[in-house]
């Protein structure tokens, strides 16, 4: 049995040779864009998972993360003239400092409710101090004329550039997932007092996810920031709040990499989501509340169920073929 | 105001005003946090649609006065009803359902989240944009001296207080009641008594839905209403139930008035904009001294 | 077997099979329990007599295997009902409600519909057998001794108007004055009522002087059953191991 190329296999191996020709093959700036978009957002989302699904931090501020990493990247560009490649690293340490200090440190002793409201107050928050502090972050209006991450930059070339980005935090996030950290979790999930009796620091391990996670995402704040060019306190707003949740469920949460999936079809979907005006964020709350109830799993939940439909027609085949009725 | 911002001048006359008004707004807040209470007290699940419930019985409260004409305390009480028997319905038909997945916690927030954005949407949908009021239950003020207050935020006060009298009176003296304290205070022993949880759920969710409404009412009166403001009441009441001990009543209604009392005093001596951030910090404050709040431990 | 009365007997288990997950507790269990009997059920810690109990109670029900409670099926039955129909369940962890006082918590125990309606008279009978409690009636629950605690948790127990009584372990962690009130109380509700009770106990002394019969639970399954008058103390103990 060639087992090692399984249909999923080969369905990654596709699209990501699909995505890496597209420029060539279409190109289509517009497209391209959207690509960018779902690099970027897909990363988020899968930070948001790993946090979440994994390390089951109730964290709902990761958005909090992507803005205080894409200002800090923004404001430095803007006020010294620094290489946005400096910054964005700057950004994701000031994301990483500013979050670990207000919301890890606090609140992840306790129970995780505590960290779901501390983190979404604290993503509340953001804005009004960013409409107040308009001399250094715009205010309401926010940033502008970002530089980008080199002169004459082309949508050609960010496109690759954020390929790259996500290939390279996919990775991480998969290295992360299989790493002893990774295996902490899976144990403290499972046999709990087991693992705390092996020595396993539920604590130390969950601050080093948290100072990961929002590590990367702040960076990942940066390259989107510096290849919008800008940035205000509507990326704060409910609405990419409830974007990103929505692909980490449809994706099918604490699982890899079901947020991608999940992003996929969000951002490629949230084109349709435009038409329908008003009642978007309507919309996007039925989606969130109908999967939760009738499809918790998401996507991967569906994939699990094609596996065991194929795990089943083959042992179907091979015992029919050793006992022949 | 016309104060300074920062430590300008502060007059004796300034403090006390404020002081009155975080009154006021401290037993708004109780009102409010006390559906939030009761919800985590019992169910142990924390409702993030709380705002637009809070919203939504203002809503409807407004819907029945100027559109169908009645009364102000008909169209409260009508109100009222429709927010009980919603949140009968709402927590049979999904969240009771949520509460047997492994995920419970997890689910429950994700997707009350998603319903509270639903339903504001839809508000916004149906009632638009602009701002509503609830007329003030009275008019006219009282001198104190050098103070003035209205009769209607008295009124508010009183209202407040006869409102936790009763839902006192009502958790320790009535059957449904105290079958909500005992399934809050120890399932197990509840289970043993005969109590059926599931419909205690049920019961609990549908009376914290209709305190919600009713404090949402009140907030409408003093405040003004518009579908997005239940999400900042919503916000200050997780922070006050923090404060006050998750799940013990008496907790969230000090709590309330702690509160109430020092974002009157921000406001004061800071500015307005300056209120949402501290409460930020106070939130920050009570975690790293003491997470368990002011009488944590305890229910209802 | 004996206890054959009118109505049949009060508690009929049949090969009864009850899980924790994969793990199974309870093997192919049988017993059964007449009108007015205090039946001891003996054995080794962790081979399935709490579990017995909360498969009768309604609360961990079982995977194969049925429990008439007067002729009709109950293990299917949601534990509310089963209170309903008069059977009472009274834990070893006692689950009281801390932060009510001991009047509170004894009128709760009377939360099911039949047993409001004697309330009062219950109350009554409850304050009879234990003294201490109504000395110290509105006195909050968490603040009570070991003993006290206990002694609430079966006046709950009584309160609910149950004509079975299933009690784990009433004695453990007791001092032995304790052990003896809460024996003796055992004692009185054999000797005033007709109600039938089901005593798991490791302690063995006081069970067998109040039991009319004697089960023994090993492994999950029954591994002997006479009447109390048949057996002696070191019998029993042998047993266990």
């Amino acid at each position: 049995m060639a087992n090692w190329l399984t249909w999923k296999k080969i369905a990654i191996t596709l699209a990501l040779i699909f995505i890496a020709l597209y420029p060539f093959l279409h190109g289509d700036t517009y497209i391209m864009h959207i690509f960018i978009l779902f690099f970027i957002w897909a990363v988020v989302a899968s930070n948001w998972n790993l946090l979440m699904g994994y390390a089951g931090i109730f964290s709902l501020g990761n958005i909090g993360f992507l803005a205080v990493g894409g200002y800090v990247s923004g404001i430095l560009t803007k006020s010294f003239g620094w290489s946005p490649w400096l910054c964005i690293f700057l950004g994701g340490l000031g994301s990483m400092f500013l979050v670990t200090l207000f919301i890890g440190l606090p609140a992840l002793r306790l129970s995780g409710i505590y960290i779901a409201l501390l983190s979404l107050i604290f993503a509340d928050t953001l804005p009004t101090v960013l409409t107040q502090t308009r001399s250094i972050t715009g205010g309401a209006m926010g940033l502008h004329d970002i530089p980008p991450l080199f002169e004459g930059i082309t949508r050609f070339q960010s496109y690759y550039i954020n390929f790259a980005l996500f290939l390279v935090m996919l990775t991480i996030i998969y290295r992360t997932i299989r790493s002893s950290t990774g295996l902490a979790f899976v144990a403290l999930r499972d046999a709990r007092d087991l693992a705390k009796a092996l020595g396993v620091s539920e604590y130390k391990e969950k601050l080093k996810v948290f100072a990961l996670v929002s590590f990367l995402t702040g960076i990942t704040g940066g390259f989107y920031v510096h290849y919008l060019g800008d940035i205000s306190p509507t990326t704060l707003a409910i609405e990419p709040f409830l974007l990103t949740i929505a692909m980490m469920e449809m994706g099918g949460i604490g699982r890899f990499p079901g947020a991608v999936l999940g992003a996929v079809i969000i951002v490629f979907g949230n084109e349709f989501l435009r038409l329908a005006g008003t009642l978007r964020l309507a919309l996007l709350g039925a989606l969130i509340c109908a999967i939760i109830l009738f499809f918790p799993g998401g996507l991967m939940q569906l994939i699990d169920w094609i596996d065991g439909r194929i795990a089943k027609f083959k042992k179907n085949r091979t015992s029919s073929v050793e006992n022949p009725e | 105001m016309g104060a300074d911002k920062g430590l300008g001048r502060w007059e004796i006359k300034d403090l006390i005003n404020a002081l009155i008004s975080g009154l006021i707004s401290g037993s708004l807040y109780a009102a409010m946090a006390l559906g939030l209470t009761i919800i985590y007290g019992v169910i142990h699940v924390f409702n993030f649609g709380h705002g637009i419930v809070a919203v939504l019985g203002g809503y409807f409260a407004w819907l029945f006065m100027t559109e169908v004409g009645l009364g102000l305390i008909p169209s409260i009480l009508i109100a009222l009803v429709i927010m009980f028997f919603f949140g009968w319905l709402l927590f049979k038909a999904t969240i009771n359902p949520l509460l047997k997945s492994p995920n419970w916690e997890f689910s429950t927030i994700i997707f009350l989240l998603g319903l509270g954005i639903l339903l504001e949407n839809l508000t916004l949908q149906a009632f638009g944009p602009r701002v509503k009021h609830i007329p003030p239950f009275f008019e006219g003020s009282l001198n104190l001296g050098f103070v003035w207050i209205n009769w209607h935020e008295i009124s508010l006060i009183a209202i407040v207080i006869g409102f936790v009298i009763l839902l006192n009176l009502f958790l320790r003296k009535t059957w449904f009641g105290q079958a909500m304290r005992a399934v809050a205070q120890d399932m197990d022993g509840a289970r043993i008594v005969g109590i059926n949880i599931n419909q205690t759920f049920g019961h609990a969710f549908a009376l914290a839905t209709a305190v919600t409404g009713f404090s949402g009412i009140l907030l409408a009166t003093k405040y003004y209403m518009t579908p997005n403001i239940g999400w900042n009441w919503m916000v200050k009441g997780f922070v006050i139930v923090v404060l006050g001990g998750l799940g013990s009543a008496t907790g969230a209604v000090y709590a309330a008035f702690i509160m109430g009392l020092a974002e009157a005093v921000v406001t004061l001596y800071a500015g307005s904009l300056w209120v949402w951030p501290s409460w930020f910090v106070m939130f920050v404050i009570i975690l790293l001294l003491r997470p368990q709040g002011l009488l944590g431990g305890r229910t209802l | 077997m004996n206890g054959q009365g009118d109505h049949g007997p009060v508690l009929t288990i049949k090969d009864l099979d009850s899980y924790y997950a994969e793990l199974q507790i309870l093997r192919q269990l049988s017993l059964d329990l007449g009108e007015g009997e205090v039946v001891a059920l003996f054995g080794p810690n962790g081979h399935g007599k709490s579990t017995l109990l909360k498969a009768v109670a309604g609360i961990h029900p079982p995977k194969s295997g049925t429990i008439k409670y007067r002729g009709r099926e109950i293990s299917r039955l949601p534990s509310e009902k089963i209170v309903e129909m008069g059977v009472a369940y009274i834990p070893e962890a006692r689950n009281l409600f801390p932060e009510m006082t001991v009047e509170e918590n004894l009128r709760l125990g009377a939360y099911n519909r039949r047993a409001r309606r004697n309330l009062e008279e219950n109350l009554t009978w409850v304050f009879s057998l234990f003294p201490r409690l109504e000395e110290r009636k509105d006195q909050v629950a968490s603040t009570l001794s070991g003993g006290e605690s206990r002694m609430l948790a079966v006046g709950r127990g009584l309160m609910s108007g149950a004509s079975l009584l299933l009690i784990d372990e009433p004695s453990i962690g007791l001092s032995p004055l304790m052990k003896r009130v809460v024996f003796e109380a055992v004692g009185q509700i054999k000797s005033e009522t007709d109600v039938s009770i089901l005593i798991v106990e490791q302690e063995v002394d006081y069970p067998l002087k109040l039991a009319d019969r004697v089960y023994l639970l090993k492994k999950g399954r029954i591994l002997f059953e006479k009447p109390a008058g048949e057996v002696t103390k070191a019998e029993i103990e042998k047993a266990y191991f």
